[in-house]
């Protein structure tokens, strides 16, 4: 479970995050969406312990992510927006760093490599393997141990469409292990696809939260459960959102869309 | 865990052509002095493993500081860069240590590489007398390496942008291994002869390059022909000296660490 308790962070001037008040519950998929600089990333990266909070808290299967930094990470796995690997980095040595930190032996660890479809490539570097191969390779080491909650930070980026069904995959696997999924993504169609509850957020600020069904109610945009999960309505629930969203950081306090209004 | 990052650090060390062009371009300097040393005659008053390792010496204490500078500088920066590994339960204290370990044990195994050639050279053309004094030459680099290694981490860290790390690593390395040679004049010249000693040895604690080069002045009992800081060299190295110099040099490795750690530890990525 993840637990998120007024957690904001300034950047100088910048308020990259306002108070943010979250839940994610063990086999929930929760997702982050909104423009760029709407504090998704910053959200994610506090909770990996990349970035230090200004104010608030949070806690990841019970550990707190400031005051008890490593335990709490021991419980999540973490997949940031960029590398944050030297490209450099033997897939082998990688892989083998991971499995050691994380307690798993290294013939499981392979194992995994090689249903990431990752197997011949032990000795490459991660800049020999292409976009898709590494963020596999990534998610596969992020997946790996018991791992309570992901955070991933658009994970299916830069993938085609194969492998950002691979990616999904790889997150319901992890869902089905008993895992807390809270993600970032401009993809979405893997929100429609992954997400109970969405977040949508903009300047810093959540603007609705919501389930899919609920959101759409709230955006005014006619919605039927079922064969349309997919279909483009997510992103016109999620431009009208936006825009609200928008509208009222000038104007006035926020609406906030909660529960299912489906 | 401890050892599984040191692996893992060691592992991508060794694999940059750096230890390896090191390696193979000290080891030839290395000859190349040797042999030039051994074949010159002269006014210098060693002889024979001495005189061509007091010619290593200044090999050693020019060219170590700055490969570990920039090495360390660049390492330093780069940990920003680190989001994954950082994210994996894991301390930044630890992993910057198991940095500057791995990087320690890579350039000090050119290190020895290096001197290693050359010392076998002089063993085999002038035979093997003096030869511990050389291994603790050997051990002496060892220390300059790993304090400036340091050092250069805690640049590095500091800086955050690689382009700054290496900038102010070599305006570093400029003011060790040359300007606090001028202070050291300026320092004769200034103090009466009686002050100067303690005078020159803060400068020797405050510059592991300095320290690094009397110790191995001091090895060899070359204290006569130290320049500039040699004057009262004989006197700084007496007594208990020695020893203050190797922990003016063990205190510049660990010093710079725990300001690397402490920076490191708290800092946004």
């Amino acid at each position: 479970m993840i637990e998120i308790r007024g957690l904001w962070k300034r950047f100088g001037d910048r308020l990259a995050l306002e108070p943010l008040d979250l839940t994610v519950a063990t086999r929930e998929v929760v997702a982050l969406v909104g423009p760029n600089a709407a504090g998704k990333s910053t959200t994610l990266r506090m909770l990996a312990g990349i970035l230090a909070p200004s104010g608030g808290g949070a806690t990841v299967a019970g550990r707190d992510v400031v005051i008890d930094a490593v335990a709490a990470r021991r419980a999540l796995g973490y997949l940031p927006q960029k590398l944050g690997v030297p490209p450099t980095t033997v897939v082998g040595d990688l892989l083998e760093l991971v499995a050691a930190v994380r307690g798993v032996p290294a013939a499981e660890a392979r194992a995994i490599l090689a249903g990431a479809g990752l197997g011949d490539r032990g000795n490459a570097t991660l800049a020999e393997l292409s976009g898709g191969q590494r963020q596999r390779l990534l998610l596969a080491c992020a997946t790996l141990g018991d791992v309570r909650a992901l955070l991933l930070d658009e994970p299916s980026i830069s993938l085609d469409v194969d492998g950002a069904e691979e990616v999904r995959a790889a997150i319901r696997a992890a869902v089905r292990r008993g895992a807390a999924v809270l993600f970032a993504s401009h993809h979405l169609q893997d929100v429609a696809l992954l997400a109970d509850r969405i977040v949508v957020m903009v300047n810093g600020r959540v603007t609705a939260t919501g389930t899919l069904a609920a959101l759409a109610a709230a955006a005014g945009i006619p919605w039927r459960d079922g064969g349309e999960a997919v279909d483009p309505p997510i992103e016109r629930i999620y431009r009208v959102l936006v825009k609200r969203g928008r509208e009222h950081a000038r104007s006035g306090p926020l609406h906030l869309v909660q529960g299912d209004a489906a | 865990m401890i050892a599984a990052l040191l692996g893992f650090e060691l592992a991508a060390a060794r694999r940059t052509r750096t230890v390896t062009l090191f390696a193979a371009g000290f080891a030839l300097a290395s000859l190349a002095v040797a042999l030039v040393g051994l074949s010159a005659g002269g006014a210098v008053a060693v002889q024979g493993f001495a005189r061509t390792s007091v010619s290593l010496l200044q090999l050693v204490v020019w060219v170590v500081p700055m490969l570990a500078l920039l090495t360390g500088a660049v390492a330093g920066a780069e940990c920003h860069e680190l989001e994954f590994v950082v994210g994996l339960p894991l301390g930044r204290r630890q992993l910057l240590g198991a940095r500057w370990a791995a990087w320690t044990l890579a350039l000090g195994a050119a290190l020895v590489v290096g001197l290693g050639a050359a010392g076998i050279a002089i063993a085999v053309l002038v035979g093997a007398a003096d030869g511990t004094r050389y291994l603790a030459l050997v051990l002496v680099a060892w220390l300059l390496l790993a304090a400036t290694l340091a050092l250069g981490l805690a640049i590095g860290v500091s800086a955050r942008s690689r382009a700054r790390a290496v900038g102010i690593a070599i305006v570093t390395w400029f003011v060790l291994v040359v300007g606090v040679d001028l202070a050291a004049i300026g320092a004769l010249e200034i103090l009466p002869p009686r002050d100067a000693g303690w005078g020159l040895s803060l400068l020797l604690l405050a510059d592991p390059v300095d320290g690094a080069r009397a110790l191995g002045l001091g090895l060899f009992r070359a204290d006569a022909v130290a320049g500039p800081t040699g004057a009262a060299l004989r006197r700084v190295l007496g007594g208990w000296g020695v020893w203050a110099l190797v922990a003016g040099l063990v205190a510049w490795t660990v010093l710079p660490l725990v300001v690397a750690g402490r920076r490191f530890a708290r800092r946004d990525l």
